[in-house]
């Protein structure tokens, strides 16, 4: 019997357990931070917290976007690229991109990790990089880049530097969101860009294998395993440039021949940029165009309530006659609306009770014809007609009993 | 009955047990006599407005291991309290932790509690002191019930934060830079139901801990660990292996006690020949429904969620209520609302209940104050859960019962007739095996995505560097040019394992039944192809499903809810290989017995469906699934060879049976493990000892040290077999022995009878 060793007993355990990929063992490179920067014509400075590695490209923005961004407050694109996607403390930002306005040009700073004993110097070179601005851009950043830049900065000792970084902060994802998820089936960066700045790429490294590639770069592959990621980062920062125009234009009156937009996100847009009369005129104009009753729902509650607030009652119940000819939910729907209109602002509790009275009748007509979706739709509907209708009648007979009452009064008076 | 009711619940019981009926069912019978309170002085110091909230809840001085508690944990050592249930454990840590944080509030703890239920109420409890003492205390539970916008908060300003050992490994750990704050400043962990981290869970919370202190160095806390165990045998030696830190052991109880009645009782033997007693159930339900009529307010503990609800249906069935009044008689068990078990327990502290039926939920420690009677209907599994359950009756004054009803089960049998082994004996060990490569290595893994790891630093074992240079070699880890290996792969380690299972996957059960399909269970994957391979019947929750389908690739198992009259039992084919040997005994005269590591095989191949009640074969099947393997520790006892030589081979392969049954059944007790935590194979000509073997082995990959600790004990347990074989009362075997003579044949008992003089 021969007595096995610690080698023997881990062979077994790792036999019994599948899915490590073996990795020939590799020798240890000379210095990497050299010739990361040889390779990439980089800038390469030695910090107190390790090597730097800093490669500057510029690219030429069209014209209207030079001038469109340079109205705003100085902005850093930022983008990080990352050894995995949790948040946990063991994901790595390797690829931190920065883009800033010079004139007409976009010129981008990406700094590459030569290896993970260099990250403070990097860490503190983004920091930097991000405090001579005034605004930090960026998509997801709130949900991703920035927290996982705070857990390296933690993970460092480096927490205090955090103070140094610009407040306002502009995620565009749910900019994105609310403009396109809609039409174009998601909001990824990706997508937006084929979809709304035409942006083509020509040959691109998918994200999910960019940690794969950083990993065998520091294994001992060569640093060109990084030049397609450091291309697909500067495509996002500049696509990041691109889309704030973008999101300006259409704000601008853009969005009126806009055809890749949903325009109640549009309108939703307008509003938290605080234009109110532009939000209604889009409300208002896309209510009729648009072919999703979705859509067209939510076009006129929002308008409505502007409406409302405005005190425009007539016009606030016009917006819903247009819905109300087919029988069908939606039609059962607005004249819902329309009974909750007159009830609560003009104060016609008969008129209210009229309009419920032929959602009811709507909502029948939808069941017998087989409009109107599902019973389960219809079922919902009418729970909401009935208990208005409840509520209506009572009010109704109440003001009725009073009536009498006073006339009564009078009567014996 | 009485004609004349009892006034009090002394008399109550004083009658119970005087009655004649109650005689020839009691196996054993002892009085615990009542101990004094013993106080011990306010430490020097205390907060004020602590010690006036205490006072002001009636508590005039703190018992003796409480105020050694505080004196430790101020001296800076580690402790570890070991006290019965209700003696006033908990304050041995809220106090110091509670006195820390009046004085600096930037000072912070962890609780770590086995179960969200337990983290639950001592939040509760902790927070009624801290507003009594009115400290501004920031304390909140941290779990999967924590809703999303609290969790900020929490992580940001919580003093005491209450979790489990779940949720520090995935979730707080691996996210250590958001609690910073708590890392930072971490002065306290507090471990409570210590005896629950025994065994796999248990070695794997060691090296959760492990992590912990990495990243406690990283922030520069080196926080003072409060451990509070129920008794078992070694306690001071379980903290010391779960934390690797030395502990001052508190074991001397201040609490008082009254008078106890402990008595187990065996119901009667109602066949002979099969050698079957009457159920305990009923026999349990008899006793319980005497002491609540009479007034004794009672506690009854049955092993299963199904129990539970029969007892209690039996109990109100026999003690019916007014119309229009809630019944006094109430269950308890896991899968009631929260709300729902606080009014219970409401209930039981002001007495409105009188009657409860539980499964072991109650046994940890939630605070439900002493009650007169416990009945615990069977054997809950170990020595130290059966005194926790018994715990629960006992009052500071005045008499109180508690009463252990054996049922059929091999282990019962056993205890009722040799008493002396419950009171007597110490109770068991809990045992943990930290180093078990296969943890060692998951967690090693997922302490260098926490932080990357020196190649000189030591994780457990001293071969640490040989690890890390095979985690770097598969991949998952990469040595950078400073000597640290850094996490380097994209997945995040610590989700792909959990801390209370030791196969990376499950298989997971999906019902079929009705519009929507649904999980309803997981089985390891070790024992899926027994228990769920296609047909199969799968129990779950007391009712049945036919496995309809088994995908073993995808890991799940279709199945649809059924109502037949049968059962499933699968037949497992084993087979084990020696590999190493690590020690061994060969007294001259006695028997050869050695330990090692093995590697055990199994091959499910066939099923049998087998009728309830009558126990008939009514069908078979066969079951195609893989082999499965693993390595794992192991303790083997060799015949030796004029022992062997005395029988036929029927007849020794039958005895050997009856052995393996019989060691399996009883190696639990002197183990404190489940009776599934251990693996039995017996060979009549074992390849590797050439003679007649009984293999006892860990169930689970790379072993937790059970079968280690039994090389230690061999004596004991071969000593406890001949005494169940010797007392059994059946002729042939039975199934509370070596098992029925159909499977043990005609000769078995005598032939294990020999085998085991000869092996002890």
């Amino acid at each position: 019997m021969t007595v096995r060793t610690l080698a023997d007993r881990l062979a077994s355990v790792r036999g019994e357990r599948p899915g490590a990929v073996a990795v020939p063992p590799l020798g240890r490179r000379e210095n990497r931070s050299e010739a990361l920067a040889r390779w990439f014509g980089a800038q390469l400075t030695i910090e107190p917290g390790g090597a730097a590695v800093v490669v500057e490209r510029a690219v030429q923005l069209p014209p209207e976007v030079a001038v469109r961004l340079a109205d705003l407050p100085s902005a850093c694109y930022f983008d990080t690229e990352t050894t995995g996607l949790s948040t946990g403390a063991g994901t790595v930002v390797f690829l931190a991109g920065m883009g800033r306005l010079d004139g007409d040009r976009l010129v981008i700073r990406q700094l590459v990790l030569p290896d993970y004993p260099h990250e403070p110097a990097l860490l503190r070179r983004v920091v930097a990089e991000l405090a001579a601005c005034a605004r930090i851009v960026t998509y997801n950043g709130r949900g991703f880049d920035l927290p996982l830049l705070v857990t390296r900065l933690t993970i460092h000792g480096l927490f205090r530097e955090l103070a140094a970084l610009p407040q306002q902060h502009d995620d565009l994802l749910p900019v994105a969101r609310r403009l396109f998820r809609r039409p174009l089936g998601g909001a990824r960066l990706a997508v937006v860009e084929a979809g709304v700045l035409g942006v083509r790429r020509e040959s691109d490294c998918p994200g999910n294998e960019v940690p794969g590639r950083y990993f065998s770069y520091l294994r001992g592959g060569s640093p060109d395993l990084l030049a397609d990621v450091l291309d697909h980062n500067l495509q996002d920062i500049v696509s990041l440039a691109l889309l704030e125009a973008e999101v300006l234009r259409l704000r601008d009156g853009g969005w009126r021949d806009a055809t890749v937009l949903d325009r109640h996100g549009m309108a939703r847009e307008l509003l938290r940029a605080g234009a109110t009369d532009e939000a209604l005129a889009l409300a208002e104009t896309a209510i009729e165009p648009t072919l999703d009753p979705v859509e067209a729902h939510a076009l006129r509650r929002l308008a409505t309530r502007l409406l409302l607030a405005n005190g425009e009652v007539d016009r606030a119940e016009a917006l819903w006659s247009g819905a109300t000819r087919r029988a069908s939910c939606d039609a059962a729907t607005a004249w819902l609306e329309v009974a909750r209109i007159r009830e609560r602002h003009r104060g016609d509790l008969v008129g209210a009770l009229e309009a419920a009275l032929t959602a009811s009748r709507v909502l029948d007509l939808a069941l017998a014809l087989g409009r109107g979706g599902g019973m389960l739709a219809i079922g919902q509907v009418r729970l909401r007609v009935e208990a208005r209708l409840r509520r209506l009648r009572r009010w109704v007979a109440a003001a009725e009993r009073r009536r009498h009452r006073v006339a009564g009064a009078r009567a014996v008076a | 009955m009485l004609l004349d009711r009892p006034t009090s619940a002394d008399e109550a019981i004083d009658a119970f047990l005087a009655d004649p009926m109650l005689e020839p069912l009691v196996a054993a019978h002892r009085i615990l006599e009542p101990l004094p309170p013993r106080h011990a002085p306010w430490p020097e110091g205390l907060d004020h407005r602590l010690v006036a909230a205490l006072r002001a809840r009636g508590v005039e001085a703190l018992y003796t291991h409480q105020a050694r508690a505080v004196a430790e944990v101020r001296a800076g050592r580690n402790v570890c309290v070991v006290t019965p249930t209700a003696s006033g454990k908990t304050l041995c840590y809220n106090l110091p932790v509670l006195d820390a944080v009046a004085r600096d509030g930037t000072a912070r703890a962890l609780y770590l509690f086995p179960t969200k239920a337990l983290a639950a109420d001592q939040l509760t409890e902790l927070r009624a002191l801290a507003d009594a003492a009115e400290l501004d205390l920031k304390t909140s539970t941290y779990d999967g019930d924590t809703p999303a916008s609290v969790r900020s908060v929490v992580r940001a300003a919580g003093q005491v934060i209450i979790t489990n050992p779940d949720m520090l490994h995935a979730a707080i750990l691996p996210h250590h830079t958001k609690w910073f704050k708590l890392f930072e400043n971490l002065q306290f962990v507090v471990i409570d139901e210590l005896h629950t981290y025994r065994g796999l869970f248990g070695s794997h919370v060691a090296n959760v801990i492990r992590r912990l202190r990495r990243v406690c160095r990283h922030y520069g806390s080196d926080p003072i660990f409060i451990c509070a165990s129920a008794t078992i045998a070694n306690p001071a030696e379980l903290a010391e292996h779960l934390i690797e830190a030395p502990v001052a052991l508190i074991d001397e109880n201040g609490a008082p006690r009254g008078r106890k009645h402990v008595l187990i009782v065996n119901p009667p033997v109602v066949n002979p020949q099969l050698g079957i007693r009457g159920s305990s159930l009923l026999t349990g339900q008899r006793l319980g429904e005497r002491l609540i009529r009479d007034g004794v307010q009672t506690i009854l503990f049955a092993r299963s969620r199904t129990s539970v609800e029969v007892l209690t249906t039996y109990l109100r069935e026999a003690l019916p209520s007014p119309p229009g009044h809630q019944s006094p008689i109430r269950g308890y068990r896991g899968g009631y609302l929260p709300n729902e078990r606080r009014e219970i327990e409401r209930g039981l502290r002001d007495g409105r209940v009188r009657g409860v039926v539980a499964t072991n939920a109650l046994e940890l420690g939630i605070d439900i104050g002493g009650l007169d009677a416990a009945i615990s209907v069977g054997y809950p599994g170990t020595i130290a859960s059966t005194w926790q359950q018994m715990g629960r009756s006992g009052r500071r004054a005045g008499t109180s019962l508690s009463v252990l009803v054996a049922s059929s089960a091999p282990i019962d049998q056993f205890l009722a007739s040799h008493p002396d082994y419950f009171f007597d004996r110490s109770p068991e060990h809990g045992l943990v095996n930290p180093d078990n490569l296969h943890l060692l290595l998951d967690h090693l893994k997922a302490s260098a995505f926490e932080l990357p790891i020196p190649s000189v630093e030591r994780f457990g074992l001293a071969e640490t560097p040989t690890l890390l240079e095979v985690l770097e070699e598969d991949g998952f880890l990469r040595r950078a040019d400073d000597d640290r290996y850094y996490w380097s792969h994209e997945n995040f380690p610590a989700s792909s394992f959990s801390l209370r299972s030791a196969a990376q996957e499950n298989v997971v059960i999906i019902n079929t039944t009705g519009d929507r399909h649904r999980v309803i269970g997981e089985v390891d994957l070790f024992a899926a192809p027994m228990l769920v391979h296609e047909q199969a019947i799968y129990l779950h929750e007391g009712a049945q499903f036919h496995v309809d389908r088994l995908d073993w690739d995808e890991r799940k198992a279709y199945v649809s809810a059924v109502n037949v009259d049968y059962y499933t039992d699968a037949d497992l084919g084993v087979t084990l290989k020696v590999l190493e040997v690590f020690d061994e005994v060969d007294p001259g005269a006695g028997a050869q017995r050695q330990r090692g590591e093995v590697m055990v095989a199994w091959h499910a191949t066939l099923f049998k469906k087998i009728k309830f009640h009558t126990h008939e074969n009514v069908g078979w099947g066969p079951i195609n699934l893989p082999e499965q393997q693993m390595h794992t520790a192991a303790t083997w006892l060799v015949v030796p060879d004029e022992a062997a030589a005395r029988f036929d081979r029927d007849t020794l392969d039958g005895a050997l049976i009856g052995l393996a049954r019989l060691a399996r059944n009883t190696a639990p007790l002197l183990l404190m493990c489940d009776s599934r935590d251990l693996g039995v194979v017996a060979q009549a000509q074992s390849p590797f000892t050439g003679r007649p073997t009984l293999y006892l082995y860990d169930a689970v990959p790379g072993g937790v040290g059970l079968t280690e600790r039994l090389f230690g004990v061999a004596a004991e347990l071969i000593s406890a077999c001949r005494e169940v074989v010797a007392g059994c009362p059946c002729l042939d075997g039975c199934p509370s022995c070596i098992g029925p003579m159909t499977e043990v044949g005609p000769r078995g008992k005598a032939a294990a009878g020999e085998l085991l003089a000869a092996l002890g």
